[in-house]
């Protein structure tokens, strides 16, 4: 037990390796702000320059940006409406609408502490429970990966807005959009049109920034007189009694994100949109309607995105498999420093789970600290000319979609998607789903293909195997439930109910 | 509750767009593998791109029960011209970014769009434009290296004059 807290201590001890967690989450919060800037870019560069390193202070690092660009994402998303990061798209849904109100202060102030919260769990979570929620990850079969997909697919009825059936058609386009390029498992060409450029696939990041940055933009241009918003902020720290308040939802978030980060291939966006979805279902009378800036909207994707972190160490520490894009980097990032993560890492080296768990910790603690203080600085952004702001905008948006790939292909797709947006939203369709989509359709289509190509093509076999694990069977139920309490059956059974 | 909002400009020209582009993406996407296995490469497409399709006529059915009369226009709440000016000047910074260079394209596209928008003095519009182009380039060319087209600005001999003026001082 002294061993542990020894090796936990380390960074938190050893003034280099503290300078350097906190290096690292300052940066990657800013990092994590800047869209096309991604924290897979940034730590995929670090490898690089600390590839001479020892150990300790090369990890200290990664795990500081990686911590704080999982948290910056949200900065722009709720500023701008454009997400600096995947695992801010939700954030945005109701935090965009909070600064438009001038409370840019007090949703960065609870997107901060919550944040917090969720890093915290996700840690805890990975320190106590490691292998035995390992054991559980290991266990999904491809048949539970879809039924999964599915399950966040019908997020699509939580961010459809309006009209229901104008959200399965952007949650479909969004599929369809992910399913661009060569088949990986046929090589098949799909919607490629013979364009060698195509065969890729489209950039997601172009897909995001066209549909939210641009759109956004586009939009902004009809209210072009209108002055900056003013923003208040006076209160950043969020009063204990709002902490309170929202715990409850916070806990439950977390558990999500930590569930989620810990499934190899699902990371904080998935977990950060499904914790969304929760939090509409569980919200019985919000202050203000999620959409037009719930405070519930913001901290149930931004516990669940901070959760993600410490889950998707789980997979990675214990069975050297890894939960998202991120820790696949740090995987071979530890290859090349000698270590081999996977199961024989806790027997042979325990030291380095523990110095790990140390330095997200210290990350944590960081990104607080950090998170709450520049926020004055930062929401000048939004108080500048519209005249200014929206060119700047603009402009960002563009150096972000070619600095993905350095490709001017990008910048169109973006282009193309901006205007695509731009119309969908003033036609009355959410671009929420679209993104849903893109995001789910490798993991959907692939998970149904390996799924039925192990139950001979045949669909009562699927189904009989379904049924007949209890995993499958308590994913496909909750799939079930959840597609029929947004049925008007539903609605009209539980207005039966209250009456 | 829908069917009460009246059609907005140009929503049936939209509607068909998608229906159309639908029908098409549905027919390549039964071009994949057609039929041929539930675990084809065109099974996940084709589903998609039939709910799409499918959606879209449910869509189409919506809008043209709502009343048509709007007094909203095309020109004022749909397409105004700052939207197809912007959409112009982003196609053009996509044409010109390579032959002319980052730095020069920005400038160019943040001040026209800042003049035109703001219709303030020449001197803010360049000092604004300056401003933001050398953050931007500062942030992503030089903290984060990402490769920018150079075009007719000699980036890197200014970058390796900057260099040495720096190692000559140590």
């Amino acid at each position: 037990m002294i061993e542990i807290l020894q090796n936990v201590l380390i960074p938190f001890l050893d003034l280099k390796l503290l300078s350097l967690v906190a290096l690292g989450t300052f940066s990657g919060i800013y990092i994590g702000a800047i869209p096309g800037l991604s924290v897979t870019m940034a730590v995929s560069i670090l490898i690089s320059f600390t590839f001479s390193w020892d150990v300790y202070p090369a990890i200290s690092l990664m795990i500081g940006i990686y911590m704080g660009g999982v948290y910056g994402g949200s900065r722009t998303a709720i500023l701008l409406n454009i997400p600096g990061a995947p695992s801010a798209i939700a954030t945005a849904l109701d935090g965009f609408p909070m600064a438009q109100r001038g409370e840019a202060g007090e949703a960065i102030g609870i997107t901060t502490v919550m944040s917090f919260f969720g890093g915290l769990i996700g840690i805890t979570v990975l320190a106590l429970a490691a292998p035995s929620v390992s054991a559980f990850a290991i266990k999904f079969q491809p048949r539970d990966y879809m039924l999964l997909a599915v399950l966040g697919i019908l997020l699509v009825g939580s961010l459809s807005g309006d009209s229901l059936v104008k959200g399965i058609f952007a949650g479909a386009m969004g599929l369809m959009i992910g399913s661009i390029g060569l088949d990986p498992l046929t090589m098949d060409q799909r919607f490629t049109f013979g364009s060698t450029a195509m065969m890729g696939g489209i950039s997601f990041i172009a897909v995001m920034i066209g549909m939210f940055g641009v759109s956004e933009a586009l939009i902004q241009l009809h209210s072009m007189k209108t002055p900056g918003v003013k923003q208040v902020i006076n209160r950043i720290v969020p009063s204990f009694g709002t902490i309170r308040k929202y715990l409850p939802l916070s806990l439950q978030s977390s558990a999500i994100g930590v569930i989620i980060g810990a499934l190899p291939g699902t990371g904080g966006d998935i977990a950060a949109l499904m914790a969304y979805d929760h939090a509409r279902r569980v919200t019985k009378d919000p202050e203000v309607p999620f959409g037009q800036g719930a405070r519930e909207g913001l901290v149930a994707p931004e516990t669940a995105n901070n959760a993600a972190v410490g889950g998707a160490f789980i997979p990675m520490m214990t069975l050297g498999i890894p939960g998202d894009s991120v820790t696949a980097i740090m995987i071979g990032a530890l290859f090349i420093h000698g270590l081999h993560p996977g199961p024989m890492l806790m027997v042979e080296q325990p030291h380095m789970f523990w110095f790990i768990v140390g330095c997200l910790m210290l990350a944590n603690i960081f990104m607080l600290i950090f998170g709450l203080t520049g926020i004055k600085l930062f929401v000048k952004v939004v108080e500048m000319p519209r005249t200014v702001l929206i060119p700047l905008i603009l402009l960002l948006s563009i150096v972000g979609a070619y600095a993905v790939n350095n490709s001017l292909t990008d910048v169109y797709w973006m282009l193309g998607f901006g205007v695509l947006g731009y119309f969908m939203r003033l036609y009355g369709f959410s671009l929420g789903p679209v993104i849903l989509g893109v995001i789910l359709s490798r993991l959907l289509d692939d998970n149904w293909r390996r799924a039925i190509i192990s139950d001979q093509e045949s669909l009562p076999r699927l189904l009989h195997g379904i049924v007949t694990s209890p995993l499958s069977l308590t994913l496909f139920l909750a799939v079930i439930v959840i597609f029929l309490s947004k049925t008007p059956l539903w609605s009209m059974l539980m207005r039966k109910k209250t009456s | 509750m829908q069917s009460n909002t009246p059609r907005r400009p140009g929503e049936l020209g939209f509607n068909l767009f998608i229906i159309a582009a639908s029908l098409f993406l549905l027919y390549h996407a039964y071009g994949i593998a057609g039929f041929d296995a539930l675990s084809s490469a065109g099974a996940v497409p084709m589903v998609t791109t039939g709910l799409m399709t499918l959606c879209g006529v449910i869509i189409l059915r919506q809008n043209l029960r709502k009343p048509g009369k709007t007094a909203e226009t095309i020109s004022r709440d749909i397409l105004p011209l700052p939207v197809i000016v912007t959409i112009a000047a982003i196609t053009a910074y996509a044409v010109l970014l390579k032959p002319l260079g980052f730095v020069p394209t920005s400038f160019l596209f943040l001040l026209g769009l800042i003049k035109l928008f703001s219709a303030r003095s020449w001197g803010f519009s360049i000092s604004a434009a300056a401003g933001s182009v050398a953050l931007i380039y500062i942030i992503f060319r030089l903290v984060f290296s990402v490769l920018m087209p150079a075009g007719i600005v000699p980036e890197g001999e200014i970058l390796a004059a900057i260099g040495h003026l720096f190692g000559a001082a140590k």
